[in-house]
């Protein structure tokens, strides 16, 4: 199955969309090994380096895919559908406008913009995306969600290591999704037989940029903490939520738009609050670790109020700024100890 | 019983000896390239120096930076918890440390126990940092043992907005360009950390006594500055350098 790429730095994409039109959701994620040389010379170096990587894996692999997709996300994606315009080469290129907000105007507007898309695609495309299609699409992404969400309850209390959740967590956006599900059945009987989560492990609530590659796993590991519940677009923001299977499928995924674990490029902050103090009322946890890329600006802008509110809870919580490196990062890790030292 | 405490950072490897929990050593030596080197150098200096034999020691505890170059160390103990026990041991009361290295600088928050309860250190740069004032250093040709004195002959302090190292440099370069005497730009460098650490002491909440550790913290314009921002007087130990390897020490015997 052709694959139909999305840039998205929340969870904002209608993957079901594109998987009704026929074609494999694949999440541009960049290439952290790979240097930003391309990007750099259409945008400045201190523009978020994640999203130079994209616009990298962008421009190196776009004849893979049949169109690109971007959603509203930080200023940093949205401003870049212009730089992606001139210089990715793809047929079809598509920008969808996903409110910031949750009211009744913007879910109508989501609506629009949704049918909009779909539109867009059965032109370009020729393709025909019904509802039994989209409904189709929403069940096996359902299925999906489903089993993430059993795995990722696991980790409280079974030996698995932050990478190979992350590893999963990558797979769910980027591969065909009947293979994920084999994939994550598959590792559901491996998980199940595990050890039980490790008396010299630390579980923490891991929050902050979205985590992209391993190396920051490898990170918190290596500091002997393992995060059994996160709120990252990897992660819980992608499979807290299923999607209504029930009601018209562009209104049902609208409205699962509104429930998802909010990402910090959506207002109010308040709501990503709740869902990470749900997150500490129902699993215990002995900190948060609270990293932030390097020039994420959602998360410097949010940091203060969230890091404030969650101390606010009792939890003790780590602020940590990384680079863009697949090194492992010893300054770090010895942060992360002296974190792990004080809980 | 006799405790050592070997802290390597990144510019210096601190060593310290306690016995029956009073201080008895403390030696430091450039880190450098080879850290093994660093510490096994000072650390055979110290049993040469004290007439102890290596059995003679019950318990090592090394931390800083290059911790896990120390193998023969009984426990691994982050300078986050061996700097508060070290403050502690000089200040009793303590109830948090500043502490400003050569490439990371940290506030602690300590409870009425002496147990860390929270801490910051700066982003991942070396603003802030002796690293930072090592370069500043270099940019106006002048001894950093001599930034203390200078600084405060400052008449009218200039301002640093850029906290980026090598954006701050080049905003000194254009200083000295301008004629700006080198007094006043060493006070306003002083000014722009402490105000970068006052920043960061305000992000823990930090109670008073605050005690400085660390290398920086001979520097007494630095101090000054410190102090002037946050209004506090800060307690510095007559060790502040080798607290870190203090409080290994007396971790150690834990």
């Amino acid at each position: 199955m052709k694959k139909f790429a999305y840039y998205d730095t929340g969870h904002e994409f209608p993957e079901e969309i594109v998987m009704a039109a026929g074609f494999t959701p694949y999440k541009i994620l960049g290439d952290v090994n790979a240097p930003n040389d391309p990007a750099d010379r259409y945008i400045h170096h201190y523009i978020c380096p994640f999203s130079r990587s994209c616009l990298t894996e962008g421009m190196a692999k776009s004849h893979e895919w049949v169109g690109i997709a971007f959603c509203h996300g930080c200023d940093t994606t949205n401003n870049q559908y212009d730089i992606w315009k001139r210089h990715v080469k793809t047929d079809f290129l598509y920008w969808i406008n996903t409110p910031a907000k949750n009211d009744a105007t913007a879910m109508t507007y989501h609506e629009h913009e949704l049918r909009r898309f779909i539109a867009h695609l059965e032109t370009h495309f020729k393709v025909t995306v019904t509802d039994d299609k989209l409904k189709a699409a929403i069940q096996t992404s359902n299925r999906i969600k489903r089993l993430m969400r059993e795995l990722s309850a696991l980790r409280a209390t079974k030996d698995i290591s932050n990478t190979s959740y992350h590893d999963l967590t990558r797979k769910c956006v980027q591969m065909e999704k009947n293979e994920v599900i084999a994939e994550l059945e598959a590792a559901r009987e491996r998980w199940r037989n595990q050890p039980p989560f490790p008396p010299d492990r630390i579980p923490v609530l891991l929050t902050g940029s979205d985590i992209t590659y391993g190396a920051v796993m490898e990170i918190l590991e290596a500091a002997r903490l393992r995060a059994v519940r996160d709120d990252l677009s990897l992660g819980e923001r992608y499979f807290a939520e299923t999607i209504d299977e029930t009601i018209d499928p562009v209104k049902a995924l609208v409205a699962y738009h509104t429930r998802i674990p909010q990402p910090p490029t959506r207002i109010p902050f308040e709501r990503r609050l709740e869902f990470l103090k749900k997150c500490l009322w129902e699993t215990p946890v002995s900190g948060v670790v609270y990293q932030i890329l390097k020039f994420c600006e959602p998360h410097g802008l949010d940091l203060p109020f969230m890091t404030g509110e969650l101390k606010k809870t009792g939890k003790k919580v780590i602020v940590i700024e990384r680079e863009y490196t697949p090194t492992m990062d010893q300054q770090l890790v010895s942060r992360l100890e002296s974190f792990r030292e004080i809980l | 019983m006799i405790t050592v405490g070997i802290d390597i950072g990144s510019i210096t490897t601190k060593i310290a000896m306690m016995e029956n929990k009073k201080l008895v050593y403390t030696d430091l030596s450039l880190s450098g390239y080879d850290m093994t080197a660093a510490w096994k150098t000072i650390y055979e200096k110290m049993l040469q120096k004290t007439g102890r034999n290596e059995t003679a020691v019950d318990a090592i505890v090394s931390t800083g930076y290059g911790r896990a170059n120390v193998k023969i160390a009984t426990r691994q103990i982050t300078e986050i918890s061996c700097h508060a026990a070290g403050a502690r041991h000089f200040f009793p009361d303590v109830k948090a440390v500043i502490d400003i290295g050569g490439q990371d600088s940290k506030c602690i928050k300590m409870d009425d126990r002496g147990d860390v309860v929270d801490f910051v250190m700066n982003d991942k740069c070396a603003a802030g940092t002796g690293r930072f004032l090592e370069v500043m250093a270099r940019a106006l040709h002048v001894e950093i043992g001599d930034f203390a004195v200078m600084s405060k002959k400052a008449k009218k302090p200039v301002t640093i907005s850029s906290m980026c190292t090598v954006f701050a440099e080049s905003e000194v370069i254009s200083m000295i360009a301008t004629g700006e005497s080198r007094e006043n730009i060493i006070a306003g460098i002083h000014d722009s950390i402490a105000s970068r650490m006052v920043s960061m002491m305000n992000r823990t909440g930090i109670e008073k006594p605050v005690v400085m550790t660390g290398g920086v913290s001979k520097n007494s314009g630095m101090r000054s500055a410190i102090e002037k921002r946050f209004g506090v007087k800060l307690g510095v130990p007559d060790e502040a350098q080798v607290c870190g390897a203090i409080g290994a020490a007396i971790l150690a015997s834990r």
